[in-house]
């Protein structure tokens, strides 16, 4: 039997994948492990390796072509197999052009798992039949929630009823009346789904990446499902600048150099200890805390590069001198702004921070990145008049703003963790140690 | 003929009366009221029955209606199902379903067919009863539950009560019913006491009884192991599972319209049936609730029934053998994927 190859999941997000170039050409001979494409993802642009030698009967979509995971996009036939009989396949895949026909749904499971790229779906690769209870299945039906999307949470990833019943919830109050606002259709954005906006007299139409799709969608998500609410702090920054200034003159030679970030990072992942709740995920009917501390920083990307932000991951931060943390922050900075980051460096963020302090921001509130509780907007460190010992004088300050999952975390808990990182970006010789 | 009147489910008895008596009661005013209904078995006279279900009844009846038997099943069954065919209405007392398997011939190869092999001409409207299942460390002889080899024949009825006031409007029916009707009672439920209506009142075969309205998984059961079902119902509550208990009361005639109502309401379905599992009453449920709820079902229908082995006579091992509240729980949770 032929094997189809189907659009993979290659990252916990991705919906779609657009074959940006084939490596391989009808009649080919691949071998296992040979790249057959280049595949854009939300978030990434990856190789496609392929699992089956033999020989490359069919291209089911053409370079450029976007498709939803699980979609048919080749077929490979063993040795003098007949490739013909790969038909079947090729009209199952009904390969579509437009990107709004192809995309699906996303219904997937709440993330709890994370570290594999490749999630097992209620369909198997190769068109298998999908592991579904005959009243899911009906439900799904009547609710309007692909299946095809869903992680079952039954034996041997069977998809149940609490499946369909929670994608349904997600879709928004359980109806086929919602359509879908979150879905990332190319034709109608999710960040424009409810006014319609019209081109006028002047006005130009930039197409949409991926991964502003991915931004648009999760954030929409994260906005209308999590009820946010803000605390705010200001930080006594003259000791912390003053440690940094001593350091960075001391570690020049070793060609490491402190930002502000760095310190906030360990400050924020230190906290965390004394603060489990900060480390957390709202899973629906209970909370998972979770047994790592990986604070996500919000990377901005070039123009050059398409812009947008992705957030890089510093994993088990707490467990990180601020030396690690510098160089982790930097590596994966400068590989977000040049290569680009992986799936690996960007899944499992358990806390995130976004600082705006270099654009000379003073303040602002982040929008929470799911499924995190909370996320730490930093503006920049300013000179202010301030009043200390009941003496007017000049000190540098910053201010932090936190955003809060309420379903997770309640305002004198948010207090509490701020006065933590206080103490610690106050006190800075604690986070040498 | 005095009135009779189906049993309306919201009637209410301040009464309080032993399983026991509610079948006597059953069986005398039956016979008040057709003098063609008597009793036989063994023991049921002068000894007031093994377990004093006919106690009083032989004065009041006399030695020519509430007849001793020798120890002889297969004689004693095969003659009251040729009173039968004439035209009387025996009631024979086995003092086990254990004992009557040595009556096998009469009760299942003449008494279900006679009406057909007899294109018509005899009936036989007889009622056997007597205690079925685990008694209580009777060994494996004496433990039968009978249900899942007798209910496989086609042509009789089977009654299997759970309560005090089921057993009464059962066996009326089952006295007044025209075809053999097979009654399982439990030594283990014969002192249960319960709420029963004094006058006579039919339960009508067939009808299943909602014992405690649920919304999360349907259990159907019969007879003792209802009872079970209820202790774990309370148990699962308390984890918020909400059980719907459903007790037959009948399998022949089986009531599947309610079986499926309950089971498109819950999409979950575990069926508790004290008999092994090969062959069972519990196994046709299950077929029957696949074959009509299969777009309805989040998981196949779970089944718990007596362990596969001969009934063990030690206390432990027996209460463990059993269909128990604690199994049960375990088979919900399974079923729900909580376990």
């Amino acid at each position: 039997m032929p094997t189809t190859v189907t659009m993979p999941r290659l990252s916990d997000t991705m919906e779609a994948g657009t074959v940006i170039k084939w490596h391989v050409k009808e009649g080919d001979t691949v071998a296992t492990g040979d790249v057959l494409a280049d595949v854009e993802t939300d978030k990434a642009t990856m190789e496609m390796q392929t699992y089956d030698d033999g020989v490359v009967a069919k291209l089911l979509i053409g370079a450029g072509d976007r498709v939803a995971i699980g979609t048919p996009i080749a077929v490979i036939a063993v040795d003098g197999e007949d490739a013909s009989s790969a038909g079947a396949a090729k009209s199952a895949a009904a390969a579509p052009t437009t990107a709004a026909a192809a995309v699906a749904t996303n219904d997937e499971a709440p993330v709890v798992v994370t570290g594999t790229v490749v999630m097992p779906s209620a369909h198997a690769d190769n068109g298998a039949r999908a592991r579904i209870s005959p009243v899911a299945r009906r439900m799904a039906e009547e609710l309007g929630v692909d299946i095809n999307s869903l992680r079952g949470t039954g034996p041997g990833g069977r998809v149940i009823k609490r499946d369909i019943e929670a994608a349904a919830t997600r879709k928004g109050s359980g109806a086929v009346a919602a359509p879908a606002s979150i879905m990332p259709v190319v034709a109608a954005p999710a960040a424009a789904a409810s006014m319609p906006v019209v081109a006028g007299p002047g006005s130009r139409e930039v197409a949409v990446s991926g991964m502003r799709q991915t931004i648009a969608r999760r954030l929409v998500e994260s906005k209308s499902t999590i009820p946010h609410y803000q605390v705010s702090m200001r930080f006594n920054m003259d000791p912390l600048l003053e440690l940094r200034k001593m350091l960075n003159a001391q570690l020049e030679p070793q060609g490491v150099k402190l930002s502000v970030n760095d310190f906030i990072v360990r400050a924020c992942a230190l906290a965390m200890a004394q603060h489990p709740y900060f480390n957390a995920s709202w899973a629906g009917d209970r909370i998972i805390i979770h047994g790592e501390v990986n604070v996500g920083v919000a990377v901005s990307l070039p123009a050059e590069r398409g812009g947008g932000l992705v957030v890089a991951v510093i994993r088990n931060a707490d467990q990180k001198g601020l030396r690690q943390i510098s160089l982790d922050t930097r590596a994966l900075a400068e590989k977000a702004r040049t290569r680009g980051l992986g799936p690996e460096d960007m899944m499992g963020a358990t806390f995130t921070i976004s600082n705006l302090g270099m654009y000379g921001v003073d303040n602002f509130t982040a929008i929470i990145n799911p499924p995190n509780s909370a996320i730490l907007a930093c503006g920049a460190a300013v000179e202010r008049p301030v009043v200390r010992n009941s003496q007017l004088c000049v000190g540098t300050e910053l201010d932090a703003t936190l955003s809060l999952d309420h379903r997770v975390i309640d305002g004198a808990m948010a207090a509490e963790y701020l006065t933590t990182v206080r103490h610690n970006l106050e006190n800075p010789a604690t986070l040498l140690v | 003929m005095s009135t009779v009147t189906v049993i309306d489910p919201t009637m209410t008895a301040t009464r309080e009366i032993e399983f026991r008596d509610a079948l006597r009661e059953a069986m005398s005013q039956e016979m008040r009221r057709d003098p063609r209904v008597f009793l036989l078995g063994e023991e049921v006279a002068q000894y007031n029955g093994a377990y004093k279900v006919s106690k009083g009844m032989l004065e009041e009846f006399g030695p020519r209606r509430i007849i001793d038997t020798p120890i002889s099943e297969s004689g004693f069954a095969g003659m009251a199902i040729g009173a039968a065919m004439m035209g009387l209405r025996p009631i024979v007392e086995f003092m086990s379903w254990s004992f009557s398997l040595v009556a096998a011939d009469p009760i299942l190869n003449n008494a279900p067919k006679m009406l057909y092999m007899s294109g018509g001409q005899f009936g036989c409207p007889i009622v056997f009863r007597g205690n079925d299942g685990a008694g209580g460390q009777l060994g494996s002889t004496h433990s039968w539950c009978v249900e899942g080899l007798y209910s496989n024949v086609p042509g009789l009825k089977m009654a299997i009560p759970s309560c005090p006031e089921d057993a009464k409007g059962l066996m009326t029916t089952a006295i007044r019913d025209d075809d053999p009707v097979f009654f399982l009672e439990s030594e283990r439920m014969l002192g249960m006491k319960g709420h029963v209506p004094e006058g006579d009142y039919l339960i009508p075969f067939g009808q299943a009884k909602v014992r405690r309205e649920g919304t999360d998984c349907t259990l159907v059961s019969f007879g003792r192991p209802v009872n079970f079902c209820l202790d774990a119902a309370a148990e699962l509550a308390k984890e918020g599972i909400s059980c719907e208990v459903l007790d037959m009361r009948t399998i022949r005639p089986l009531d599947i319209d309610s079986i499926v109502r309950s089971v498109r309401k819950t999409n979950y379905c575990v069926v508790v049936d004290q008999s092994w599992s090969f062959g069972s009453p519990g196994s046709e449920v299950a077929s029957q609730v696949h074959q009509h709820c299969f777009d309805d079902l989040d998981n196949f229908v779970h089944r718990v029934h007596s362990a596969d082995v001969p009934t063990p006579y030690a206390f432990n091992l027996e209460q463990e053998y059993l269909p128990n509240a604690r199994r049960i729980c375990e088979a919900v949770r399974s079923c729900l994927y909580r376990a």
